[in-house]
């Protein structure tokens, strides 16, 4: 399979495999999203393991494997565990998180032994039962896509349904329960839908990693909004697209298992929305930063050149690197590029002797020098700081001013003409 | 000092709630009188919240009975309302300010309705109260803890219950907005409804009810604020650290001790 023959879903068995891998990816995806802000991560970790021993029991027991007694018995097991993590926290001095690490490992090796003794007794039908453990998605076929396929779209209707009822149990229990809503149903409703989520993906994705498809997403989203509902939508989109991609895959190389790169998928782009998300990822406060330092590096150049013209009276006179260097100590290769890019900017030209102002140079260098004189004004006048310590502020605060405080500034304290080093603060004529 | 009401709006009677066996509040009878604003005074520990969680019915009582305008709370929920002590969510939650004061219509919409364009109105009237218009579309963590507590009360008013419930809505606000707060429930109990606050400033008490309650672990008082805030019962209310504070400030000025480590320098 090549992959125009893919991507074109000619072969209605692809398709079939491919739409339900983003089905069940998507709507494990949205139901992680409560889970995650129910801060329940861990527990369904603990579920998506303990659902193991109920499946190899489910067909220990039946003998054959039909995904309706699978997914029975998962959610059996699934539920059993979480029912006695609950058990343990509420008895013991067990704390919940030891509980889950218990009941994980616990369910989890019964359910590898019970494995291992279907594999040795040599059952036929058992050679698509090791793929509950890392998942395969292009096994995803006849009976089970339906039967999995349905699950998910029923998990996607009960959050519709349910979605005011959820988010309010996972901000605020208290509150919601003062207004009579069943808290202890909605409850019970998210942990079944967390069960089922986990139940959903274990053929294509697989028990141990079928956790990290259901917060992953959530996870990701959550970098790149703080609206309810936008960040269920795209953790569904990211989660659709790390299934599609999964079930590529899963194509392209039949012995590989899918789990584990439908996870590497989503874990990228989790690491990659960590990096790029707007406001929360690291990598756009950084440049935002950096951005702020270049701004206050030129405004700074500027409101030099201005100081400059103020001593010898002519504020056009051109100036070299060391004459301002003289005045205030640059790193040197910054200044020369904060120069190159003012003149592209057009406040600066360079003249053989130097550099120098242009008319709108000149004009932004005193704003900001006016800026300054009147922040300081306004913190020794206003805020009672004492004059020797307010220029470290104003060196900062010059540059994000903006033109509307600018202006109630200059009205707050009527137009002064000195500043309280009594240097003369310049309007513009 | 236990005063008695007729008609009351909250009637407990013999309340005792236990966390784990370990009781925290002993046979509480507390009437509370309607159209008043009334303070929950204590220390910390003292079971306050425990007392306004029970009256709500979020926690199981142990033995005794509340009543609220005589009847089940489960009758009048929709007449009540409560507001939770600003730490008890996680304000990094997605969630808009308007979304939070829309939590508020729940109760009247019910399970599966979804808010209509009526309840966003009057959830924005309920920001426009508390003057938070312009933070309607901020995301909660990005706003101060006061203004957090803002978007709390504007969530209480947008239930237009009859009787609140308000957890510390003092709690970290600044004095702007602590005049607004108590403006804001003065002209509520002129319209005939009854709030409920539990407080820590002894000194603007007086000021603020019309009722007080003093409370530690047990009832020590309950009436009109200007018979209940004396000295005698706030120190039976405060217990051994009143007396303990002020033996130690003594001994700071005896000693003429610095307050503070930084006046050696
Ligand atoms: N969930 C709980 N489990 C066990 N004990 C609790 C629980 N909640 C409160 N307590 C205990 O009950 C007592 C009363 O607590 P409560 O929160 O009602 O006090 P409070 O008067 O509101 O205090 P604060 O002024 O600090 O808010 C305290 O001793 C506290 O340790
Ligand atoms: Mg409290």
């Amino acid at each position: 399979m090549n992959i125009v023959d893919f991507i074109s879903l000619s072969d209605p068995n692809v398709r079939f495999v491919v739409i339900g891998s983003m089905l069940l990816a998507a709507s494990s995806a949205i139901v992680g999203c409560f889970t995650l802000l129910k801060k329940k991560a861990l527990v369904g970790d603990a579920v998506a393991h303990s659902v193991l021993p109920g499946v190899c029991l489910a067909f220990l027991l039946s003998g054959v494997k039909n995904p309706v007694f699978l997914i029975i018995g998962a959610f059996i097991t699934g539920w059993l565990s979480l029912v006695l993590i609950d058990f343990i926290t509420a008895r013991s001095k067990i704390k919940e998180d030891t509980a889950i690490g218990l009941i994980l490992s616990v369910f989890f090796g019964i359910g590898i032994l019970m494995l291992t003794v279907i594999q040795k007794s040599g059952n036929a039908a058992q050679s698509g039962l090791d793929h509950f453990l890392f998942g395969q998605a292009a096994s995803l076929v006849g009976m089970d896509l339906i039967v999995f396929s349905a699950i998910s779209l029923i998990l996607i209707i009960a959050v519709v349904i349910c979605y005011k009822e959820l988010a309010i149990i996972a901000f605020d229990e208290g509150f919601a329960q003062s207004i009579g809503f069943p808290v202890r149903a909605l409850e019970l409703l998210l942990t079944t839908l967390t069960v089922l989520a986990v139940v959903t993906g274990i053929q294509a994705i697989g028990v141990v990693l079928m956790a990290a498809m259901l917060i992953t997403p959530a996870a990701a989203a959550r970098f790149w909004t703080s609206n309810l509902k936008v960040m269920i939508l795209l953790a569904a989109a990211l989660g659709a697209l790390s299934g599609l991609i999964g079930a590529y895959i899963s194509y392209l190389a039949p012995a590989m298992p899918t789990g584990p790169w439908i996870v590497m998928v989503i874990s990228l782009i989790a690491i990659l929305s960590f990096f790029l998300a707007p406001q929360k990822g690291i990598l756009v406060r950084w440049f935002k930063q950096k951005n702020f330092q270049t701004q206050m590096l030129e405004e700074n150049i500027l409101k030099l050149f201005y100081q400059l013209g103020e001593i010898n009276g002519n504020f056009y006179t051109p100036r070299t690197v060391e004459q301002i260097m003289e005045r205030r100590p640059f790193q040197d290769f910054r200044l020369r590029k904060g120069l190159i890019k003012l003149k592209r900017q057009g406040y600066l030209e360079s003249t053989s002797q130097g550099w120098a102002y242009t008319q709108a140079g000149k004009t932004k260098g005193q704003r900001i020098t006016k800026l300054h004189r009147l922040w300081e004004l306004y913190l020794t006048e206003y805020l009672r700081i004492a004059p020797d310590h307010v220029h470290e502020d104003a060196e900062t605060i010059e540059h994000i001013i903006t033109p509307e405080l600018e202006k109630r500034l200059e009205e707050k304290l009527e137009y002064p003409r000195l500043d309280p080093h009594q240097s003369e603060i310049p309007y513009h004529k | 000092m236990i005063h008695q009401v007729q008609n009351p709006i909250v009637e407990l009677h013999d309340l005792t709630v236990s966390y784990l066996q370990k009781p925290v509040l002993w046979g509480i009878d507390l009437t509370l009188p309607a159209a008043s604003i009334i303070g929950i005074i204590g220390p910390n520990g003292a079971g306050k919240s425990t007392l306004l969680k029970a009256m709500m019915g979020l926690i199981e009582l142990s033995s005794g009975y509340v009543k609220i305008f005589d009847q089940d709370l489960d009758k009048v929920r929709s007449r009540v309302s409560y507001v939770p002590q600003k730490e008890s969510v996680d304000w990094d939650f997605p969630a808009s300010a308007l979304d939070v004061v829309l939590m508020g219509r729940y109760g009247k919409l019910g399970l599966f309705n979804r808010p209509r364009k009526a309840d966003k109105e009057v959830a924005m009237e309920c920001l426009r109260q508390v003057d938070m218009v312009d933070f309607a579309k901020r995301q909660i963590s990005q706003l101060s803890g006061g203004q957090q507590q803002r978007v709390f009360l504007a969530r209480a008013l947008a239930q237009e219950a009859d009787l609140y419930f308000m957890d510390e809505p003092f709690a970290g606000v600044d004095a702007a907005t602590e005049k607004a707060i108590i403006n804001l429930m003065k002209t509520m109990s002129n319209q005939g409804k009854t709030v409920v606050v539990v407080h820590h400033d002894l000194q603007s008490a007086q000021e603020y009810f019309d009722w007080a309650v003093l409370l530690n672990l047990r009832l020590i008082a309950s009436g009109p604020v200007d018979q209940v805030m004396t000295t005698k019962l706030l120190q039976e209310t405060y217990g051994g650290k009143l007396t303990l504070l002020a033996e130690v400030g003594e001994l700071l000025t005896k000693k003429e001790f610095p307050s503070r480590e930084k006046q050696w320098e």
